[in-house]
């Protein structure tokens, strides 16, 4: 099972080799009460320590495929179960430090029978979770 | 007059965040089955691992879950995907070809109703008119399979509105005894719903103070009213609703001599385990409810 909190201890780490990291990710549970065709998810907001990564530029590993923004918002035949947690893959120059870090998402989905006015819907949740040296 | 008894389910959405973090399937079952309910609703891309195409393994461990606790499959919930990407509307043959996959799985599973929420194209929720010929493709694989379609009258949509008005019309013109009308207890909700952490009165939408549907509406559409989801959001200590008038509701489906399933649909707080009591405090009212109006009318 997942954890309650939308992300997940377990999976944050960097990216690359030390003293080469390229980036981070994180695991992230679906915050909807159903899964949803991979398209009807656009993106994740993260800011981690006061730093933000905007949802265009992140990358997205959903129901085992790796995706950015544009191809996720076509991938029209991908799924994102709910009991599975996406992997969010955020491109940061020398990764994030060893450590505890204060980590905010802003998770955008989109639900068609809400008026599009309402669109998209985005779920915000911090936590504090930590990178550990592997 | 000999009433008719309600049946009593409950819609697995009423465990949302405690499903799959603290609840598996077998709790949830378990749960259902010592209340002595009978039902049990799913939402297809929520419940069933590997939606679209559930493992074989699967179906066989769903089959004696159902068993084991005495359970029957009611309802089946699906979506109408309409707006399928940001730059583009679901065709009718592709709405047609994801309800008909539902329809599929759903009989599998043993579900004999089956929910697509459909899709909306203005801000008093007008469903995609697509959902006209994507249902009408289907009647016919529904028939085959024993499944009624019904979309839901959910809030803020009323009883009567031009969109329930064209679900009814659709009945009439095509004579489908395969599709029907769900009814979503919040359109009867009369007290505001509390607020979210956060939302302030500028931010509130009206629907969420309540649509005060008068419950005796029901008695014109219960011809074509196949199933009901007993939404809620709050039941205290005393056995009282804070939102929804159960005193009035039960009595007037009782009136249209109503004989389904009334299936729970807390959506209240998602604090842990929350949910579990919530629902049992609505079986208990809503069964006191009905004992109370079969012995006024015995009287």
């Amino acid at each position: 099972m997942l954890e309650r909190t939308l992300v997940q201890t377990t999976g944050f780490h960097n990216h690359g080799p030390e003293g080469r990291r390229s980036g981070f990710e994180f695991r992230l549970r679906l915050p909807n009460y159903r899964g949803m065709r991979a398209s009807l998810f656009d993106g994740v907001d993260v800011t981690v320590d006061g730093e933000r990564f905007g949802f265009e530029s992140n990358h997205y590993l959903v129901g085992g495929r790796e995706y950015s923004l544009p191809a996720l918002r076509e991938a029209v035949d991908g799924r994102w179960p709910l009991g599975e947690a996406a992997v969010v893959r955020v491109p940061k120059a020398g990764g994030l430090a060893v450590g505890v870090h204060e980590i905010t998402v802003g998770v955008r989905i989109r639900q068609p029978y809400i008026p599009i006015e309402f669109q998209p819907s985005v779920i915000v949740e911090s936590r504090h979770a930590t990178v550990v040296l592997p | 007059m000999s009433t008719v008894p309600f049946r009593y389910g409950v819609s697995l959405y009423s465990f949302t965040d405690d499903f799959g973090t603290v609840m598996t399937l077998d709790d949830a079952c378990a749960a259902i089955a010592d209340l002595g309910a009978t039902g049990i609703e799913i939402l297809g891309e929520a419940h069933v691992p590997g939606y679209p195409d559930p493992s074989p393994a699967w179906i066989d461990h769903w089959r004696a879950l159902l068993q084991r606790h005495r359970l029957e499959p009611t309802n089946f919930g699906c979506w109408l995907d309409t707006r399928l990407t940001v730059t583009r509307n679901m065709t009718a043959t592709e709405g047609a070809a994801d309800l008909a996959r539902d329809i599929r799985l759903a009989a599998r599973l043993g579900f004999p109703f089956v929910r697509p929420k459909i899709g909306v194209v203005s801000f008093d929720l007008v469903p995609d008119p697509i959902w006209e010929e994507a249902v009408e493709r289907c009647l016919e694989l529904a028939e085959r399979s024993n499944v009624v379609i019904c979309p839901e009258i959910h809030a803020p949509t009323p009883i009567r509105h031009p969109v329930v008005d064209a679900y009814r019309r659709f009945i009439e013109r095509t004579g489908t005894k395969h599709f029907r009308l769900l009814i979503d207890t919040g359109i009867f909700q009369d007290r505001p719903l509390p607020y979210m952490p956060g939302e302030t009165p500028e931010m509130r939408r009206d629907f969420l103070n309540g649509i005060h549907v008068d419950p005796r509406d029901f008695l014109e559409v219960a011809p074509q009213v196949c199933f009901i989801q007993a939404k809620f959001h709050e039941i205290d200590t005393n056995l009282v609703d804070q939102q929804i008038p159960w005193e009035k509701i039960v009595p007037a489906l009782k009136q249209a001599r109503y004989g389904g399933y009334l299936s729970s649909e807390y959506e209240g707080e998602r604090a842990p385990w929350k949910s579990l009591e919530q629902v049992r405090r609505q079986h208990a009212l809503l069964r006191k409810l009905e004992r109370e109006y079969d012995a006024r009318q015995g009287a």
